[in-house]
């Protein structure tokens, strides 16, 4: 029965699994214990960052967020935004970026697992009403309360239930190339663009993949109707649109000249002047003068354990200088009336002459089903 | 282990499709099998069953059935299975000729060229991705250099031909050496006793080499399949929405927190894998052949003596390397090219932003070289525990097995499940934890990285091994045996051996799963500095591709690296 030699030789791997950790459910958090032995215990917490940090006086802020908030290529508000308030208050700032954004903190509250995050960065309008939907129990996050938000732009605030507090927006437009085929203009219009002449010529993303993505779809259903945008988006499938994966999926075929248009955002010559491109190949079109808004948001979690420093980074967040060195950083719009923003910036950040964007209200029970109805009849085979 | 860091986790998913308030129901499966947008005309079958064949008495009626099916035009998951079928006869096409180059061949760089056939496989989607557009787009080389020769262009990105060709690239070298492995496996005495008895080369391969090849090849064109039917990114990137996916829709749902009707919508897709897994394992031990410890003589690149036949030979081999370096060097040479070109041309800034990120990064932010070294620390440990895994699974569940077909189906199932699935179940599972009289067990960091990884990787070895074992001769163990080895004893020195170029296979297969796996590291690791080279690729794109692709190329040269060092050592060990 030699084969047991080899069963054994597989159990070694149970035993490494033990590289886990083992917590008391009651609220003891001193009673962690690793059933392990001797793995390094850095590597053991179930949260979702190094939150092992030491705690000073102040008290440590967790504030969770998408990971190029902190971490994108080119500049991410991340790092400065914490030196900024670790020097303004008397605590220390740490990141949570789980993969699944939003969604993990979602799912954590549903599978009744605490949640260590005080503050959540990095809200939109549709996200809160997929939380609002799914969400089994208690609340996950708490109301603004006390936080400063008398200056945040009234037609940004998309939380009716007062917990999310906009701190930055970006309009969605098309980017388009006026060099390609020697001379190229984008069309001024939703209907422009179902003209035989703009054949094959555009990039759109998935809804359900894409920010852009949605951001695009739901302006064509804001521009043509709940009744009218599947028969608008049959029409623009004929004309050959592509509505590949991610934002950067389509946006590395654009660049690589697959197609002249891109739905992208309306700072797209932010990123072109300071990479020294041709700005002629970065050109903004803002479909029926309208830009689609996509304004971001924070809240602070319902069982932060930080209530009042969460509100206070909060307010801090949108003082005038951080609304200004938020916008730079993150390559955005301010969410103040008052924020300092940098002359230049505004050279290349294009704002469109119409903003527009579905309210919390209008999304509630429509957004899914939107959706889903463009899914079936875009892919139906 | 399998149960705790994959069955378990699964099912925490699927539980949702069979579970509906608290009571047991079919009634989310059926909805999915139900719905034409789905499942085209079988759901007519299955809402209607007595309307639907009635009406098929109609002739014509039976011919749109039968002209929708043959062109994939049979719901989204009927497109699914139609495409991963092209995908896997293209993926054969062009991974034979290379078995064929590699084990019958000699040629200075073989050893090296046969470790590298891994490599797409560790490449990120949307590193492909932006090595097809860049080499296959429309301003790409391939259409400037088909207008220089005067044929036209092809509009080749878009289209379903960019998903079959993104298919075989990265499936077409899998198929090359899980063959190539079985070939060099083949006995020369048998062949020469053959053609000692009058037999032709062509008789002679017909009949004795190509049904042990068989095996293999299923193999490959079996993994292959499983592969493309859950294929998801790359098939959005290159194909776009009109060629959505299973997977598509699944990840769709989950995003939106629909969990009844993804779990649902992947227990359909995973009961299809399983069952295409379970056909090819009930073939697999069907088959015999017979394997010796003397492979046939290979033959020089540059024959001794230009013979017609050598000629001929010669040109077939030319022509492939020409259709090969297209196919895979040319992605793979755009991308290294993306990596050193800027906007004012030639420019080493992509990988400068490399060094910076690594010398001034914030501790929470991805740096280069922490990737480097887990990616490779992970790949050992997964390679420590996956290569007994997979050589245990493949003996148990050999023909001399009883039940193995379904216990080897089930084993497979790493494969079979959806990723979207296992990350959400691993998330359940193991980062979430279970709780235990009051104590939340949970499992995250590099440890459970490694499991991980394992389990996704050891069905390679089990497919590798286990056709290498079920060829040798019984007569050799039962002839150990009598001798007095144990059965481990005569596993280790008799069949191991000869079975040998599929372990080394095997284990570059599991490095290059390790190295290349994304959605399991990024739960497991998250937050942690248990990020790895993929990661760090997917953390850098932006806007401009440069410092995502100077990531790309890292991961290239140091996963190359690390095939050598495996084929070498492999190598090595079989000689002492």
């Amino acid at each position: 029965m030699k084969r047991r030699a080899f069963l054994a030789g597989a159990g070694v791997g149970v035993a490494a699994l033990a590289g886990c950790s083992a917590r008391r459910t009651a609220d003891d958090p001193t009673t962690e214990a690793t059933t392990d032995s001797g793995t390094d215990t850095a590597t053991n917490t179930d949260t979702p960052a190094g939150t092992t940090t030491t705690a000073d006086s102040g008290g440590t802020l967790v504030v969770a967020t998408y990971s190029p908030f902190v971490d994108a290529p080119s500049t991410s508000p991340g790092s400065w935004l914490k030196r900024e308030f670790e020097s303004a208050f008397d605590a220390t700032l740490v990141y949570q970026t789980p993969e699944n954004e939003i969604n993990y903190y979602i799912e954590r509250r549903n599978a009744g697992v605490d949640i260590e995050a005080d503050v959540y960065v990095g809200l939109n309008p549709d996200t809160l009403v997929r939380l609002d939907e799914n969400l089994e129990g208690d609340a996950l996050f708490a109301g603004a309360g006390d936080v400063e938000a008398g200056t945040v732009k009234e037609s940004l605030s998309f939380d009716p239930e007062g917990r999310a507090v906009p701190y930055d927006t970006g309009y969605i437009s098309l980017v388009y190339d006026s060099t390609a085929g020697s001379e190229f203009e984008a069309p001024a219009t939703f209907d422009g663009l179902l003209e035989p002449a703009y054949e094959g010529d555009l990039l759109a993303q998935n809804p359900a993949s894409s920010a852009t993505g949605r951001a695009f779809l739901l302006h064509t259903i804001d521009a043509k109707g709940e009744d009218g945008y599947l028969d608008y988006w049959s029409a623009l499938q004929d004309n050959g649109v592509r509505v590949l994966g991610k934002w950067s999926d389509a946006y590395a075929a654009y660049s690589n000249g697959e197609a002249p248009m891109v739905v992208s955002y309306s700072t797209d010559q932010v990123f072109a002047s300071r990479a020294n491109e041709d700005l002629a190949q970065h050109q903004i079109r803002f479909l029926d003068d309208q830009g689609y808004a996509n304004p971001e948001g924070m809240a602070a979690f319902a069982d932060s354990d930080q209530p009042e420093l969460a509100r206070q980074f909060m307010s801090f967040v949108l003082r005038p200088e951080i609304q200004g060195g938020i916008a730079v950083r993150n390559v955005a719009f301010p969410a103040t009336t008052d924020a300092q923003v940098p002359e230049d910036y505004a050279q290349y950040a294009q704002e469109p002459p119409e903003a527009v964007t579905f309210t919390y209200d209008q999304l509630k029970g429509n957004l899914s089903g939107w959706i889903e109805d463009w899914e079936r009849q875009f892919a139906s085979k | 282990m399998l149960v705790a860091v994959f069955y378990y986790p699964v099912a925490t998913v699927f539980v949702e499709a069979a579970v509906v308030d608290d009571r047991l129901t079919l009634a989310p499966v059926v909805a999915v099998l139900a719905d034409p947008f789905f499942t085209g005309w079988v759901a007519g079958l299955i809402t209607d069953p007595v309307g639907f064949l009635a009406a098929l008495a109609d002739p014509g009626a039976l011919w749109d059935l039968l002209a929708a099916t043959a062109t994939g035009r049979v719901g989204i998951i009927g497109f699914t299975a139609y495409q991963a079928a092209l995908s896997t006869v293209l993926s054969v096409a062009i991974g034979l000729p290379a078995a064929w180059i590699l084990a019958r061949f000699e040629f200075r760089g073989r050893r090296t060229l046969r470790s590298l056939t891994v490599l797409p496989f560790v490449l990120p989607s949307i590193m492909v991705a932006i090595g097809f557009v860049a080499m296959f787009g429309a301003n790409g080389p391939l259409n400037r250099a088909l207008v220089a020769l005067g044929l036209g262009r092809v509009d080749l990105l878009f289209t379903l031909e960019a998903i079959l060709l993104a298919h075989a690239f990265y499936n077409a070298p899998l198929v090359a050496r899980i063959t190539a492995a079985a070939w060099e496996g083949v006995d020369a005495s048998m062949v020469e006793t053959a053609r000692s008895l009058g037999a032709s080369p062509t008789w002679a391969f017909l009949h004795v080499v190509a049904p042990q090849l068989l095996p293999a090849i299923a193999a490959g064109a079996t993994l292959t399949f499983l592969f493309t039917f859950a294929s998801f990114p790359i098939v959005l990137a290159l194909g776009g929405f009109e060629l959505a996916t299973v997977e598509v829709f699944v990840f769709s749902q989950v995003q939106n927190l629909e969990y009844t009707g993804a779990a649902a919508l992947a227990a359909v897709e995973t009961l299809l894998s399983l069952g295409i897994t379970f056909a090819y394992i009930r073939y697999e031990r069907r088959e015999r052949g017979s394997r010796g410890a003397r492979p046939q003589p290979r033959r020089p690149l540059l024959p001794a003596e230009w013979t017609p036949g050598a000629v001929l030979t010669r040109l077939a081999v030319a022509g492939y390397a020409a259709v090969a370096v297209v196919l895979f060097v040319g992605p793979l040479a755009s991308m290294v090219l993306a990596s050193v070109t800027g906007p004012d041309g030639f420019t080493l800034a992509n990988y400068a932003f490399l060094v910076e990120r690594q010398a001034t990064g914030a501790a929470f932010r991805v740096k280069p070289l922490t990737a480097i070294r887990n990616s490779l620390v992970f790949a050992a440990g997964a390679l420590a525990l996956a290569v007994p895994m997979g050589v245990t699974v493949a003996v148990l569940t050999g023909k001399r097995a009883r039940g193995g077909s379904l216990v080897g189906a089930l084993a497979m199932a790493p494969f079979a499940v959806s990723g979207i699935v296992v990350g959400l179940g691993l998330l359940r599972g193991l980062v979430f934890g279970v709780e235990v009289a009051g104590w939340r067990i949970t499992a995250t960091g590099a440890l459970a990285v490694v499991v991980a990884h394992a389990v996704g990787a050891y069905p390679f070895v089990t497919r590798t091994v286990g056709p290498a074992l079920s060829g040798i001769d019984r007569r050799l163990v039962e002839s150990a045996r009598s001798l007095g080895a144990s059965r481990a004893r005569a596993l280790v020195d008799v069949e191991l051996p000869i079975a040998w170029p599929g372990v080394v296979a095997g284990a570059a297969f599991v490095v290059a799963i390790s190295v290349g796996e994304f959605d399991a590291t990024v739960i497991l690791a998250s937050g942690t500095d248990s990020y790895t080279m993929p990661v760090a690729v997917q953390r850098y794109i932006g806007r401009r591709l440069g410092p995502a692709t100077a990531m790309g190329v890292v991961l290239l040269v140091v996963t190359s690296l690390s095939f050598l060092v495996i084929e070498r050592f492999g190598g090595f060990v079989r000689e002492i």
